[in-house]
């Protein structure tokens, strides 16, 4: 099973996850969707946020926009980060699913090319959290 | 701007070619006004958006600042061009559509493609067609990194981490922390309650080679004793009913960074011997368990009692104490680095204004002046709260009298008082008076002699100001003749 965490405003996906206080959960195994949830990130701490995903157990994280420290964070507890995506959740969603998602439409302006070095962080080992 | 002027002188009508038009793949000159000449030679970045919120204009600036090239600017949601952390519920340009009214320097940060914060400001406005509809609106942003690193580079000076102070006994302590972090000793950390221990745990901790590995707080003084050693140790399955799986103990879970310990001198005297094994010999065991397990975990602890009397009293153990003593970080309670106080409310106003979205500019002078003059018992943490629930009664402007806490005003004096500064000063005499007479047992002329003022302008004062008196004075221990 896997588990997703698109970072969520105004059913989109939203354009900066450092300010972004909402999360679109999706489980999925087998490529069915298990469990679809909304889900409230705290919006004080950078770390905060990230440990919430790992409680949370999210294996992926698709966002908008990205600062490197955050990114580093979130990374560092073995998740993988799709970063500076945008586009309509259920869009976003249905491209996750058929690894779609480095196409052009679903790419930030200004992020075709640039973007890749933040785009190439990989699950590494989960830090345990408990 | 020399080449504003240039264009203008040779194309008087106003029209004049476009220096860059439609992106860089198709730059054909195009016919512009000066209007947009100017736009185009500003280093303010400054974009328009139609009622979808399509980005409809985006200058040379706003392309830099943002490394967001024009062609793929134009026509695209302007929440994924500026990535600012405004973009979303918080959106400048929104309330002014909403408001008709424009939100000049409000600041903030974007993201740019490579990860970067780029702190910025921006001001917004309502952009009407000739008939005076709303066709969209323009927001403008400036660049504040140059602002920013040169802020902080003032500030460097008054912080360390998040510890922020201008004291001189602060700064001693400043000195040495970059020592203390990188070196592997103890460190035990004194101070009354609220003056920032775990604060400076966490900077000892983010300053020291180990600042990338987890830090572990446990507040020894809030769990019974059982607990709090499952809690530092874990245990193993069925070490007790319920213990249905193992589970690591803070001491394992901080492996590779730092423990702090508060209130160590609350711990009982059978965990401290478990405790010196641990600083010791750097094992321990789960509960459950046969095997000792290692840690190399750094430990911080901190306490606010006089562990030196305690291990007097034979409540703390001695060799706990020298353990735990080898290196000392005192931090003074904030009556005795009253200095801070205007630093450490710009610091809790410029937090809170970030957490709670707000744009509460500082506090008013007379308002700082009782800051000033409190004792601040529960110190920075008291202080913290006080801005806090300020900023509940305060929505915009400065903080001001009538924003701060009953308490603060002194015996509901400020209720009677206009919030001015002849009130600070009557709240501020009436504090001094009431503090004086207090030391100096209710003894009236002893107190007029320490304020350095005739016991006839100190009964007059106190008449005045509505100071009520305890029924013996301090000169006779008799009852007060009315």
């Amino acid at each position: 099973m896997r588990k997703a965490a698109f970072a969520y405003w105004d059913n989109r996906i939203a354009p900066v996850f450092d300010s972004a206080n909402q999360i679109y959960l999706v489980a999925i195994d087998s490529n069915r969707i298990t469990a679809e949830t909304l889900e409230v990130l705290p919006d004080d701490q950078l770390v905060q946020k990230a440990l919430r995903l790992a409680e949370l157990a999210v294996d992926t994280l698709v966002c908008g926009a990205i600062s490197r420290s955050l990114h580093e964070i979130v990374c560092s507890y073995g998740i993988q980060v799709v970063p500076f995506v945008a586009g309509e959740l259920h869009k976003v969603i249905q491209a996750w699913r058929s690894n779609n998602l480095s196409a052009d439409v679903f790419a930030m302006p200004g992020c075709r090319r640039q973007c890749l070095s933040l785009r190439k962080c990989t699950a590494g080992r989960r830090r345990n959290i408990a | 701007m020399r080449e504003i002027r240039f264009l203008l002188t040779f194309l008087p009508s106003g029209r004049i070619k476009q220096i860059m038009s439609g992106g860089k793949k198709n730059r054909k000159p195009a016919v512009v006004t000066p209007t947009e000449a100017i736009l185009e030679s500003i280093s303010d970045g400054v974009f328009t958006v139609d009622m979808d919120w399509r980005i409809t204009s985006f200058n040379r600036a706003a392309e830099e600042i943002t490394g967001v090239p024009r062609e793929e600017a134009i026509g695209r949601r302007c929440s994924e061009v500026f990535r600012s952390s405004m973009c979303g519920a918080d959106c400048a340009l929104q309330q002014t559509l909403q408001t008709g009214k424009p939100i000049i320097g409000k600041s903030g940060y974007i993201i740019k493609a490579d990860g970067d914060r780029i702190p910025i400001s921006v001001s917004t406005a309502v952009l009407k067609n000739g008939d005076g509809q709303v066709v969209g609106g323009a927001e403008t942003f400036r660049d504040l990194s140059d602002v920013e690193a040169l802020r902080r580079e003032l500030d460097s000076r008054f912080r360390v981490g998040d510890l922020v102070s201008r004291s001189p006994l602060m700064q001693r302590v400043f000195e040495v922390l970059p020592a203390i972090a990188t070196s592997p000793s103890t460190v035990l950390i004194l101070g009354e309650t609220g003056t920032g221990k775990e604060l400076m745990a966490r900077t000892i901790h983010c300053l020291s080679p180990r600042g990338k590995g987890p830090f572990i707080a446990v507040n020894c003084g809030a769990l019974p004793d059982t607990l709090l050693e499952s809690e530092l140790f874990g245990y193993k399955a069925g070490a007790f009913t319920g213990a249905v799986k193992d589970k690591p103990g803070r001491f394992a879970l901080a492996s590779g960074g730092t423990i702090f310990l508060d209130e160590i001198g609350d711990v009982s005297p059978a965990l401290q011997v478990r405790l010196l094994r641990v600083l010791q010999e750097r094992t321990f065991e789960p509960l459950g368990s046969t095997r000792s397990e290692t840690t190399n975990a750094r430990v911080l602890v901190a306490t606010n009692r006089d562990l030196a009397e305690l291990t007097r009293s034979g409540a703390f153990r001695e060799d706990l104490y020298y353990r735990v003593n080898v290196v000392r970080v005192q931090l003074p309670p904030l009556r005795r680095r009253k200095e801070d106080i205007p630093l450490l409310v710009e610091h809790f106003v410029n937090r809170f204004n970030r957490l709670q979205r707000k744009s509460i500019q500082g506090i008013a002078a007379e308002a700082l002046s009782l800051l000033m003059a409190h004792h601040w018992p529960g110190n920075v943490r008291e202080l913290a709260n006080v801005i806090e629930r300020s900023f509940i009664m305060c929505s915009e402007g400065l903080i001001g009298i009538g924003h701060l806490p009953e308490e603060l005003t002194a015996h509901g004096l400020s209720a009677a008082m206009g919030a001015d500064v002849s009130s600070a000063h009557d709240l501020l005499d009436a504090q001094s008076i009431r503090t004086a007479l207090e030391r100096n047992g209710y003894n009236r002329l002893a107190a007029a002699r320490e304020l350095g003022i005739h016991k006839t302008t100190l009964f007059r004062r106190i008449k005045k100001l509505g100071i009520s008196l305890p029924e013996k004075d301090g000169r006779s221990g008799k009852a007060r003749i009315q």
